[in-house]
């Protein structure tokens, strides 16, 4: 058994395997994890909206032993974290870190956000240091003006077209 | 011990392990899915594999124990001379992925077969696991035969 707390070194290694057959690959591997976590969250998301969002990134942020501050508006629900736990194995580790590991969060994320008709927007900020800020807004064009102040925006389908 | 986590266990990732696990059979084959298994051993577990070129196994049985014991499973490990034997009697992410009512993908146990494998390959061990079914398997660590 890989151990759950194993779990993202071993997804490094997927994405690493991946990306060796063509950026595609990696592209369409993130949509099939979204296409999954669809399944879980998009109707809750749905039907709860930004509430129901911030219950689960709540969750989330303990499970993970995420350190993060989690904040609620009217307009946008914001994750921000301080030190990822997921890239900090990932760095923390004896296999080299995959260079787009940061971009697999909007991978699965903005399938579940088209479904559910929320809209999210993550600043990486940094691809190899473990901090970022994520929000998610009701209102598509107040999380377009996020995403046009972040430093460095990860858009992964996007990119993959480009 | 080289990861040591502690902290709460999210045991959700073995779902997104188990629904990797049948993306990457299904769209790539079992033999690409067993080469990321392998890279897995060789390289992310690289310090247990090291300890095993050297003739020592307590690393991965301190492995075992550490993240079984955190993760709820139910095992017993026994030795005899130079054999050591983990016998799982319910494996925690079986149990979790049955405990949600999710499809369990037939190749979900190659994650243990495949790493315990690779990482024995060129050492002075093997490590076969009879995987039995209903989350029980048999793990056993054994100095080959000069």
């Amino acid at each position: 058994m890989i151990p759950t707390d194993h779990f993202v070194r071993f997804y490094n290694e997927v994405f690493k395997a991946l990306e060796a057959r063509g950026h595609d690959h990696l592209v369409a591997y993130w949509r099939a994890l979204g296409t999954l976590q669809t399944t879980e969250l998009a109707e809750s998301f749905r039907t709860g909206g930004l509430q129901a969002a911030f219950d689960y990134w709540s969750r989330i942020r303990d499970e993970e032993n995420c350190e993060a501050d989690l904040e609620l508006t009217d307009d946008y629900l914001e994750f921000r974290m301080h030190r990822c736990p997921s890239l900090s194995k990932v760095l923390d580790n004896d296999a080299a870190p995959s260079p787009f590991y940061c971009d697999h969060c909007m991978g699965w994320i903005e399938p579940v956000m088209e479904a559910c008709g929320l809209y999210a927007v993550l600043d990486m900020e940094s691809r190899s240091e473990p901090h970022c800020v994520f929000r998610v807004y009701a209102d598509k064009a107040k999380a377009e003006a996020f995403e046009r102040q972040a430093a460095l925006p990860s858009r992964p389908y996007a990119d993959a077209k480009e | 011990m080289r990861y040591q986590e502690t902290g709460q266990v999210h045991m959700d990732f073995h779902r997104t392990t188990n629904g990797t696990i049948a993306y990457l059979r299904e769209a790539y084959g079992q033999e690409f899915l067993d080469e990321v298994f392998e890279r897995t051993a060789c390289d992310v577990y690289r310090s247990i594999r090291d300890s095993l070129m050297l003739g020592d196994p307590e690393p991965l049985v301190e492995h075992w124990r550490h993240f079984f014991d955190r993760e709820g499973g139910d095992y017993t490990i026994e030795r005899d001379g130079d054999t050591i034997t983990m016998t799982v009697h319910r494996c925690p992410a079986i149990a979790y992925l049955e405990s949600r009512g999710i499809e369990i993908d037939p190749a979900f146990c190659r994650q243990t077969v495949v790493v315990n494998n690779a990482l024995a390959a060129g050492t002075p061990f093997t490590i076969p696991t009879e995987v039995q079914g209903g989350g029980r398997c048999v793990q056993t660590i054994r100095r080959a035969k000069p």
